[in-house]
């Protein structure tokens, strides 16, 4: 004889009642489970036999501490309140594939789950920068990009050779767009090379309830091909059942600045050939020369603005030429609704203000989510997110041209920047600072130069899902994330490089639209064995239609209009992608013991020739509850084993692979047409695969104040799609081949630990991980492939077989047995080595620490974070080494240089490079890549944030639910780094080329505060 | 589908627009202050990489695209005079890359797409050398008049069959006489068959593309495009781009020889304007170590009305080159149509007449002027044969002006131009005039067996070593 429980869970703060709780029997979840309605009512089935004496309650939800509650026998309605909380690995709901809620022990690999507030708290603008140091192999990382850049995010190391390897961003179960509009800029690039900003850059961090990452292919599988690098779960905020609407407001207020100072020599000065400037045309000729004489504070120094200024080191030109960056946010969001209808409407507003003056990022957003029970059986769920983004003169990295932080960094030492100021002459023409006119005048470029984007995007999802009968219900879901971006980019009249000026523009819509169908059936075979069940097709459709716009010569000077150039053309692109899947997935459970789960996905994909455009990818994982199963010793309270294998299918590659196309080449003459690209596309192209076992243990020890989560998983992608440079020679720059072998394995280590609870409370999480990764094959007879180059060709990014993902390649100084220089005799300078291996450009081991500590109405924590064992190649201090910047450059400057070493014949040889050679002499160390490379290892002080909980229940009179007030600080410290001259995380592009720094906006800190109230 | 007339345009535009413009500071005619500029002139060694550009550009541009037409038409016995065309203009193309490179990718190359060649051999400069020969050769048979041509997308000609086939004895021509040091009797056998055969003597036949002077890029005179872009944009004489001037050594040798051309190819901006008076003409020297003159607007420069013209037409092969060759080849004694000093006059003639052809009224040289010069410059019948080829090739340095690259060949293989090399400090070579470019460096990256059995072979990849016709 059974006999309900009927109830209400409510929050505690403001007694609304709360939908989506999940209510259990403490013993036996399977026997008797249920969730609660969209006002937080609940009935609950006891079983008989368990009424009859005093038994426990789970009672858990997303958001909130979880609770045990004890029921008296015979009782028959309970009113259950709830605390909205802090992360905590016991809450046993955890959101996976398609948007699906599950009980964590039934989870069969590592999952990882962040409170939308971390992220509130961290105020970065890109959400995606506030995982970094946060989860165990994931490794975020801001760019050095300024405001609106985008990050780069890979989840177990990167995964396939070309493909972008980053992770899905999926909301609320439907996928968004993460492109980055005209595609990264590149390493070498030149003029207009910009970053634009990801798709992630646009969600606002107040909307979001949660992040899930899926690190695995176990965890993505039921996502397909774009889930093999991972996928981050985004849930949002929605409305609830409660009296009265809800405001909430939020406002932060941060400031940045220059986090790293190089280490510059300020012994000799301005000049060349060991002699100071002392009239303007030897200042001009030598502006970013410091090969002058020693800085004795004479007074007959000439500087670049003509005037007379003692010959002194000019230590802040950094701090001189860039400002306190400031952003300002501001978010109101109103929720409210009835049993029938609720809703959640926020608008948010960011305003930032780079550290390079003029540089600006606006971005407002719109969200609204309505969810509508129209009867028992049906309901719809409705999302529309409105954004607008606007940037404004965003900084250009990579060669000098155009490039604005190159003055600042390669300025002579004993010259003030703002001498340069404002880099233009009365007609508006750029001021001359230095010998060649492609290094641009810094002020000239902020001042002058333009770069405006506009993206308009709008992300729309419905839902609707309908119970035919009980346990069986019917879904459908629709989403388009479509975005309309415009951009431009103005190099003006009067550039000394080149006076006419020119002209980049970009128009482009893209759209990732997806429609989706699932039928789900949960039902249990004689009240042992749980089993639910899913199928569900999918059907993507991605389209980018550009517009590249670009052209030289403004004809009437200064009047800046696509329509003004002498010379112009347009390329039209258009990229269209159809992605059909059909999917199911089935889940069984053993007396909430054992759980096992197998999902199955075929994918069909429009990019590739018919025969072989389809594939199918199986996953199978399970576990094992071993502290319900066996008497373990008391001091564990949970013990979890559990075990996966997973394929999935890799991406497809991008439209006009499989076929040689021809285009015309536009022509003011007679008609010219010429293949499409150099790229040699390939018929028998198949989708690449990812194959990922997995195993881990989950301990609670010690009445939950330690936890252990620890994973070993083997990821290994075959077919690998690669797109290899091949010699130019073959008549053209690259093959697309099918062929990529990659392996990445590694563990998984977080530990959780409460030393102290009580009134006063102090949470420890540390998270470690290692990667190994290898490319164990490349082509047959392919034993590397190029990646990326720098300018100049200084130093390489190659896939090397039996290396890690992404090997730095360039030369050394070649030294013979003994140690000494091997100098040629004919040049007097010291011999070049072959190309060679130089290092892993990507850190295999990451690692975060987070503490917090709370008490009473405080709290305050902190992150460190590291990463080790990678290598970065540092094109500034290479320029810094040519102009005399750097402190290696000392030596000589007196007497001049003494060169001993070896002839290539092994004799002996010395020479002596004069004072007034040195230049040259040591402008040739460019040649030699390993002078410029560093170890990229370090730690940081990533985060701090102090709170203040504002007693506001003690001023009845402003009905303010809660209030806090934060210190938040990012990126304060560095506390370990092996670059004396740079933040080793100083790149510029979410392109996998990274393990180069070029030059672009020196990192910063940041620091703010951050006020929240709830009405 | 491809349209091969269409192509075949393109790949004209490319092949006569790959070169490489640090030759005209190699060959002396100009220099810059600056070290990145200057390179020609100065052989700075940091700056050795921009030897391979050339490399780096043809194979995928103008050497696949005329792959791209070859296999297009050679199979249709409709298109001959088309497939004759493409094949003389690949040997245009690829006589100018082994001549910069020596060893090259030859017979395996541009075979990415069809036959997933991606990492071509090097070839013997010798081999290279005889199938060019042979290909020049066995094209100008396949002519046939009754068939169509490119027709207007044939940019040099209009699908002109005769001036074609004089083309191409014009490079079996150029291409013989490269081979008079390494072969003597190999050179004379091809220079004989291209002289029957009919070589470029008159105007009209010059080998030319023409250009368009507004518009697109690709359409406009890429000589001048490089110049006026990396230097003489401001039009002011004082802040070119990249610090380039004509070289005192060019600018030198006109005056002493009050050459006519010198106001053509010359002028000095006074007060903001350009004055072409000789007196005032004066070529920069190599030697500023990256520092800009104070006097640096009192240099010559080229004329805008002339040498910078964006439209003018590019000359690929002069009546005025065949001439010298020519009277080469009478003082070697393979030709006898003509004396060495009557060829040797027909071509300052025909040279001082070209510049009408690329600039207009601007370029033109009065007949006086043409007459009094070749007066006062005539071939010194009596001297030694060593003394006559330093008056014709020293001749052929001033005519063939600004075809750096042409002049790069016959220096190296004659001697003349007498140049002095600069010692710049610092510089790739031990201040010696460098003898090829140097392969690009992601050769050895992505073609590295290949790179290596070709470095084995011809000595290694630095600036002194010397290409097969050069030993």
């Amino acid at each position: 004889q059974s006999a309900q429980l009927r109830g209400v869970v409510k929050n505690e703060a403001d007694q609304a009642g709360i939908p989506n709780v999940t209510v259990s029997l403490a013993s036996n979840g399977s026997e008797s489970s249920t969730t609660t309605d969209l006002r937080g009512n609940f009935v609950l089935n006891i079983p008989a036999g368990i009424g009859s004496k005093p038994f426990q309650l789970t009672v858990s939800s997303i958001g909130f501490e979880k609770k045990q509650i004890t029921i008296e026998p015979g009782q028959a309605s309970i009113t259950i309140l709830l605390k909205a909380g802090n992360s905590d690995v016991l809450d046993n709901v955890v959101v996976t594939a398609l948007g699906v809620k599950k009980e964590r022990k039934a989870v069969a690999y590592a999952v990882t789950e962040v409170k939308g507030s971390e992220f509130t708290q961290a105020r970065e603008n890109n959400i995606a920068n506030a995982l970094t140091g946060k989860i165990a192999g994931v490794n975020a990382a801001g760019l050095s990009t300024g405001p609106g850049g985008s990050s780069r995010v890979t989840i177990r190391g990167n995964g396939s050779l070309n493909g972008d390897n980053q992770p899905l961003y999926v909301i609320n179960g439907m996928p968004i767009d993460n492109s980055v509009p005209g595609g990264a800029p590149t390493v070498n690039g030149i003029t207009f090379n910009v970053d634009r900003g990801d798709g992630i850059a646009g969600i606002n961090p107040d909307d979001i309830e949660s992040i899930s990452v899926l690190k695995g292919g176990t965890a993505a599988a039921l996502y397909g091909s774009r889930a093999a690098n991972g996928v981050i779960l985004i849930t949002t905020k929605k409305g609830r059942t409660q009296r009265g609407i809800g405001v909430e407001y939020n406002s932060t207020y941060t400031m940045e600045n220059v986090a790293v100072i190089p280490d510059f020599q300020y012994e000799y000065g301005q000049g060349a050939q060991g002699v100071k400037p002392t009239t303007l045309a030897a200042s001009q000729a030598s502006g970013r020369f410091s090969w002058g004489s020693k800085i004795d504070g004479s007074k007959d120094y000439v500087g670049v603005d003509g005037k007379t200024h003692p010959y002194e080191a000019q230590k802040k030109n950094l701090q001189n030429f860039y400002q306190t960056g400031t952003t300002f946010t501001n978010t109101i969001a109103f929720t409210g609704g009835t049993d029938k209808f609720n809703f959640r409407f926020s608008a948010a507003d960011l305003n930032s203000k780079g550290i390079l003056p003029n540089t600006t990022y606006k971005r407002k957003t719109f969200n609204l989510s309505v969810n509508s029970k129209l009867s028992d059986k049906l309901s719809i769920e409705a999302i529309a997110q409105y954004n607008l983004e606007e940037g404004n003169n965003r900084t250009m990295a990579g060669d000098a041209l155009g490039n604005p932080n190159w003055t600042p960094l390669e300025i002579a030492n004993t010259a003030d920047v703002r001498w340069l100021d404002p880099g233009y002459d009365a007609n508006g023409n750029e001021t001359i600072w230095n010998d060649v006119a492609i290094a641009s005048n810094g002020y000239f470029v902020r001042n002058k130069w333009q770069e405006k984007d506009r993206k308009n995007r709008f992300i729309g999802q419905a839902d609707i899902s309908y119970e035919l009968v009980k346990n069986l219900v019917f879904k459908g879901s629709i989403s388009r994330d479509f975005y309309n971006y415009n951009y431009m980019h103005v190099m003006p009249t009067g550039t000394l490089y080149t006076p006419n000026g020119e002209y980049a523009g970009l128009k482009s819509d893209v759209s990732e639209t997806n429609a989706m169908i699932t039928a789900s059936y949960k039902t249990s075979l004689a009240g042992i064995i749980g089993v639910s069940a899913m199928v569900g097709a999918n059907s993507r459709k991605f389209n980018n239609d550009q517009l590249n716009l670009s052209g030289r010569n403004f004809t009437i000077p200064y009047y800046y209009s696509f329509s003004n150039l002498s010379t112009a053309s347009t390329t039209p692109y258009n990229g269209r992608i159809t992605t059909n899947s059909v999917f199911g997935s089935v889940d069984f459970d053993y007396k909430n013991l054992f759980f096992i789960t197998l999902t199955g996905r075929e994918d069909w994909f429009s990019t590739l020739s018919a025969k072989n455009n389809h594939i199918f990818y199986p996953s199978v994982g399970g576990t094992f509850i071993l502290s319900d199963a066996v008497n373990l010793p008391s001091f564990f309270n949970f013990a979890k084993l559990r075990g996966s294998w997973a394929k999935v299918g890799g991406g497809a590659p991008d439209p006009y692979a499989i076929n040689l196309t021809y285009s015309n080449v536009p022509s003011s003459g007679p008609a010219l047409l010429n293949v499409t690209s150099n790229n040699i596309s390939n018929p028998n192209l198949k989708p690449y695969t990812s194959t990922t076992y997995e195993a881990g243990i989950e301990l609670q020890m010690l009445k939950n104040r330690l936890g252990l989560d620890f994973t070993f998983y083997n990821r290994k992608t075959t077919n690998d799609i690669v797109n290899t440079a091949i010699s130019s020679t073959s008549g053209y720059n690259n093959v697309i081949l099918n062929v990529g072998e990659l392996g990445n394995k590694g563990i998984e280590v977080l530990l959780t630990g409460k030393p102290v609870a009580g009134k006063f409370s102090w949470n420890v999480s540390y998270n470690v991980a290692y990667n190994n990764s290898e490319v164990i094959q490349l082509a047959p007879g392919l034993k590397s492939i190029q990646i990326a180059n720098t300018v100049g060709n200084w130093c390489f990014l190659n896939h090397i077989e039996g290396k890690p993902f992404g090997t730095l390649v360039g030369t050394r100084m070649v030294k013979d047995d003994d140690g000494n220089t091997v100098f040629n005799a004919t040049t007097g300078l010291p011999v070049v080595s072959p190309l060679q291996e130089l290092g892993n450009s990507v850190a295999p081991l990451t690692m975060g620490l987070t503490n917090e500590f709370r008490y009473k109405d405080f709290s305050f924590s902190f992150l460190l974070d590291g990463k080790f064992g990678n290598k970065v190649f540092s094109i500034f201090e290479l320029y810094a080494t040519r102009m005399g910047k750097l402190k290696s450059t000392l030596p000589g400057r007196e007497n001049g240089l003494e060169l001993k070493g070896v002839d290539q014949a092994g004799n002996p040889y010395s020479r002596t490079v004069s004072v007034a050679n040195l230049r040259p002499y040591y402008d040739n160390y460019k040649t030699y890549s390993e002078l410029f490379l560093h170890d990229g290892s370090f730690v940081k002080l990533r985060q701090v944030i102090l709170s203040y909980n504002i007693p506001v229940s003690k001023i009845k009179i402003l009905k303010i639910q809660a209030a806090s007030l934060s210190f938040v600080a990012r990126n304060l410290a560095i506390l370990y780094r092996q670059t004396d001259n740079f933040d080793p995380e100083q790149s510029f592009t979410n392109s996998n080329a990274q393990g180069f720094e070029s030059i672009g906006l020196p990192r910063t800190r940041s620091y703010g505060l951050n006020l929240g109230i709830k009405l | 589908t491809v349209v091969p007339q269409f192509v075949f345009t393109k790949a004209q535009y490319d092949g006569a627009s790959n070169m490489l413009p640090l030759f005209l500071g190699h060959m002396q005619y100009t220099t810059s202050y600056n070290d990145v500029a200057g390179f020609g002139s100065k052989y700075v060694t940091n700056q050795s990489s921009q030897t391979a550009a050339a490399f780096s550009r043809a194979y995928p541009n103008e050497i696949n695209e005329i792959g791209i037409v070859i296999k297009a038409v050679k199979d249709d016995a409709g298109k001959v005079n088309m497939l004759a065309a493409a094949k003389i203009w690949r040997v245009y193309c690829f006589s100018r890359l082994t001549d910069l490179y020596g060893d090259i990718p030859y017979f395996q190359a541009g075979l990415g797409y069809d036959s997933t060649l991606y990492k071509p051999a090097y070839d013997p400069q010798k081999d290279i050398y005889a199938n060019l020969l042979a290909e020049l050769e066995s094209a100008v048979q396949i002519f046939d008049a009754s068939k169509t041509t490119f027709g207007t997308s044939d940019l040099m000609y209009g699908g002109n069959i005769d001036k074609w086939k004089k083309f191409a004895y014009s490079l079996m021509l150029r291409l013989g006489m490269r081979m008079t040091k390494v072969d003597a009797a190999l050179a004379r056998t091809w220079v004989t068959k291209a002289i029957a055969g009919g070589v470029i003597m008159q105007d009209g036949d010059i080998a030319k593309i023409a250009y368009i002077g507004t518009g697109q890029d690709i359409n406009k005179n890429p000589l001048v495009f490089n110049l006026w872009n990396s230097d003489y944009i401001a039009q002011n004489g004082s802040t070119n781009t990249e610090g380039g001037k004509y070289q005192d050594v060019f600018i030198n040798y006109l005056k002493s020889t009050k050459d006519p051309r010198l106001p053509v190819f010359s002028v000095v901006w006074v007060n903001g304007a350009p004055s072409t008076d000789t007196a005032i003409q004066k070529g920069m020297p190599a030697t500023f170590i990256n520092i800009k003159p104070s006097n640096f607007v009192t240099y010559s420069e080229p004329n805008p009305k002339t040498v910078l013209l964006m439209g003018s037409p590019l000359l690929l092969y002069t009546a005025a080159e065949s001439y010298f060759l020519l009277a080469e080849a009478a003082l070697r004694g393979w030709y006898t149509g003509a004396t060495a000093s009557s060829l040797y006059r027909n071509g300052i003639e025909a040279a001082m007449r070209q510049w009408a052809i690329i600039a207009g009224s601007a370029g033109e040289i009065a007949t006086t002027d043409i007459n009094n010069y070749v007066a006062n410059n005539s071939l010194n019948t009596g001297g030694t044969f060593d003394q006559q080829m330093q008056q014709i090739y020293t001749q052929f340095w001033v005519s063939i002006f600004p075809d750096g690259q042409e002049v790069f060949a016959t220096f190296r293989r004659t001697g003349y131009p007498a140049l002095v090399p600069n010692n710049y400090p610092g510089n790739a070579t031990g201040g010696k005039f460098f003898r090829r470019g140097l392969y690009p460096l992601s050769e050895q990256n992505l073609n590295a067996e290949s790179y290596k059995a070709a470095v084995s072979r011809q000595g290694s990849d630095e600036f002194l070593t010397r290409i097969w016709w050069d030993k």
